[in-house]
């Protein structure tokens, strides 16, 4: 049997007294499109970070391709990307930004890698590289942020309301950004959204969460 | 591109430091010396004559008498010029200094409004100094234990009185003498002062001051310059070779004419009087 | 009044005649200003970055101490200085007093407050979200706190910015350790004070015009700095 990408058993986040979260088991299965609903403060975001390996959970066990928490070091963490909600571009060009992760990675070769996750999400890189952060549109940001996600080439990719604060064409390019990962490179896609047809349309798997808990659908 | 520049930065800022610092070990002497004097303008003809004569380079730094008998004390400098018998005499019985040399000499005078309400010129300064106790006249005083000051002090003490350090009509500016006579020029009042400031002073306003001397003359108005070497036993730093050198210089006969001849607005600033 | 005016007019003439004093003192006081703001930025920007990233015992303390000495006046740091570098003080045999490292040494003391507390406060503005978003890209802790620094470079170059200015107006420290020596420590600031002390105060102003033509080439020079690297 395949082991899974992800195994949680047991798996409580507790802020100040309060369990945000609170999971019997979960286990996500490799190359699958696993949807996460739920209302705000559900502890949809917690579970995000803590599957990005962001965040410890105050009790439980998480393990990532057999490995658990206390064995993952750098290198495990390279392997998963997460977008967050309001996605922070860093203060430079967006040849610059969409390069970052290759730099930290020592790999060279960035040109054409930049270029080719910007028309991943559907940028023209003529005209985008050397534009400067601050002269870019909200959905123009969400889409560099996403670009310097895919650049990586990452196992596993997070996106936490990716498509919240853009409009419908921004949205457009950005899920078909999120699905050609999946469908080119196998990436496991765990996506927040609010955009329920979507997520049925696309999803293996939706997980709804409320005060922290979760139920499988579909 | 930024860390190879900064890199490169800090390397020439090390060299810099490094040069800087290695810069000031030639043969140069080091000197203290009192703000009324440099500001004569006579060390600043003197050091260039000194360094072709002898290949030493003065520096000097000009400060109150009081820092430049504590600078040498601390063994900062090597030879001290300054104008403070009294002090200078103290200072060489106590160790501090050797072979104190008299140089040149000018003198001090009482300068005020011409139209001298407290009525004191032309008398000897001592009457002089009375009467505008009496008269309550305003005085403008250096107060910051310089040379000048401790002659100011020593006038009021010959005159029989104690400074009138709380008196209303007697003011202390703490500052150099030119800032002490623009005080005395607002305040119209009166005040004592080295010949040779006033003398820029005149000069500055073009011949024609707002205050002129009402006093002069007297013996005891005498201001006597003299250089001591730093004492070599008490500071083992201290360039004392060098400082015999620079002494045994200006008294020399042709550097005694030299200063005897330095004229500022065509009047002589310093009358050599080395033995 | 007319000391201004004559001062301007002054002011042209020592820079057009080429006035072998005043260069000395211009290459004096950008020799040593460099030197020290070099010097407070290499200690000052590590230190603050850590007193505003990192959250150790006594942060807060550390903090207020770090602003309350930024008012230290500069004749009481070269007054202390002086005591340490005096011949007969602890320092004396590094032959720093009436030398220009020497009063590069002062101005550090003085830049180095306020580089620390400009730093810290940058840092601790950073937005909340940088951290974990060069987490989530994969940074180690090494390239984390880089990049955390650089995206702070703004605040950083005013941090330098505040502090040259400091420097370079400063009179007290100059005076006391470097000894206002004409050709090897006059700066442009003690000559300013010892032309005034004389009562040439047309002087004064032209110094301190020339004062301000250094600051403005030196900004300049800043700005375009910064533009470069604002892509």
């Amino acid at each position: 049997m395949m082991e899974p990408m992800y195994l949680l058993e047991n798996v409580r986040q507790i802020y100040g007294g309060r369990t945000v979260l609170d999971v019997e088991r979960l286990e996500i299965q490799a190359h699958t499109i696993t949807g996460v609903i739920g209302p705000n403060g559900s502890g949809k975001s917690t579970l995000m970070r803590i599957l990005a390996f962001v965040e410890k959970p105050t009790s439980g066990r998480v393990s990532f391709q057999g490995l658990p928490w206390a064995q993952a070091d750098l290198a495990t963490r390279r392997h998963m990307a997460m977008l967050s909600q309001e996605p922070y571009l860093l203060k430079r060009s967006v040849q610059a930004n969409v390069a970052y992760g290759l730099k930290i990675r020592g790999i060279s070769d960035t040109p054409a890698r930049v270029a080719e996750a910007l028309k991943q999400v559907g940028l023209d890189p003529e005209r985008f590289a050397r534009r400067s952060w601050r002269e870019l549109s909200g959905g123009e940001a969400q889409r560099v942020a996403l670009a310097a996600r895919l650049v990586v080439r990452p196992n596993v990719l997070l996106l936490d309301e990716p498509t919240a604060s853009v409009d419908r064409k921004n949205s457009d390019l950005i899920q078909r950004a999120a699905l050609d990962a999946r469908n080119r490179s196998g990436t496991t896609l765990i996506i927040i959204s609010h955009q329920l047809e979507w997520l049925q349309e696309v999803s293996d798997h939706i997980l709804s969460m409320n005060y922290g808990h979760l139920v499988r659908v579909q | 591109m930024t860390r190879r520049g900064i890199c490169a930065f800090m390397g020439a800022m090390v060299l810099l430091m490094a040069c800087a610092l290695s810069a000031s070990a030639e043969d140069a002497l080091m000197m203290a010396t009192t703000t009324s004097t440099d500001n004569t303008g006579l060390l600043d003809v003197l050091a260039p004559k000194f360094q072709e004569d002898t290949g030493i380079e003065l520096k000097w730094t000009a400060v109150g008498t009081g820092k430049a008998l504590e600078m040498g004390k601390n063994c900062d400098v090597d030879v001290l010029l300054v104008h403070a018998p009294a002090a200078e005499k103290a200072y060489v019985a106590a160790g501090y200094g050797k072979d104190r040399t008299e140089v040149m000499y000018n003198d001090f005078v009482i300068i005020g409004p011409p139209d001298d309400p407290a009525g004191v010129k032309g008398l000897p300064v001592v009457e002089a100094m009375k009467k505008m106790a009496n008269e309550k006249a305003h005085f403008t005083s250096r107060g910051d234990n310089s040379g000048t000051n401790k002659k100011e002090i020593s006038l009021w003490k010959k005159a029989g009185m104690e400074v009138p350090d709380k008196e209303a009509w007697y003011v202390q500016t703490g500052q150099g003498m030119i800032a002490t006579i623009h005080v005395a020029t607002e305040k119209g009042a009166y005040t004592m002062t080295d010949r040779g400031t006033f003398i820029k002073f005149e000069d500055t306003h073009g011949g024609n001051p707002p205050l002129a001397i009402l006093a002069e003359g007297d013996p005891v108005l005498f201001n006597q310059y003299s250089a001591l070497a730093v004492n070599p036993e008490r500071c083992p730093n201290a360039r004392y070779e060098l400082a015999r050198t620079f002494t045994e210089w200006i008294t020399s006969k042709d550097i005694q004419a030299f200063i005897g001849d330095f004229k500022l607005l065509g009047k002589t600033l310093f009358t050599p009087n080395a033995k | 009044m007319d000391y201004i005016l004559s001062g301007l007019i002054q002011a042209l003439e020592l820079l057009f005649q080429g006035d072998p004093e005043t260069f000395s003192a211009v290459k004096t006081t950008v020799l040593a200003s460099s030197l020290s703001v070099a010097a407070s930025m290499a200690i000052g920007t590590p230190v603050g970055f850590w007193l505003g990233y990192v959250p150790f015992p006594g942060r807060r303390p550390a903090r207020v101490v770090v602003d309350t000495l930024l008012s230290l006046p500069t004749v009481v740091i070269g007054l202390l200085c002086y005591a340490f570098m005096t011949h007969r003080g602890p320092l004396g045999d590094w032959g720093l007093l009436f030398t220009l490292p020497g009063m590069a040494v002062g101005q550090t003391i003085l830049g180095l407050p306020i580089v620390i507390a400009m730093t810290a406060t940058a840092v601790e503005s950073l937005d909340q979200r940088l951290k974990q978003t060069l987490i989530t890209l994969g940074a180690d802790r090494r390239q984390i706190l880089l990049t955390s620094l650089w995206e702070a470079r703004f605040s950083l170059a005013l941090a330098g910015a505040a502090a040259y200015g400091r420097i370079v107006s400063e009179v007290g420290i100059s005076m006391m350790i470097g000894g206002n020596i004409k050709w090897h420590t006059r700066t442009i600031t003690t000559a300013i004070a010892l032309e005034t002390g004389k009562g040439q105060f047309a002087t004064g102003i032209a110094l301190g015009l020339i004062l301000m033509t250094v600051a403005l080439l030196v900004n300049l020079a800043m700005t375009g700095l910064k533009r470069m690297s604002g892509t």
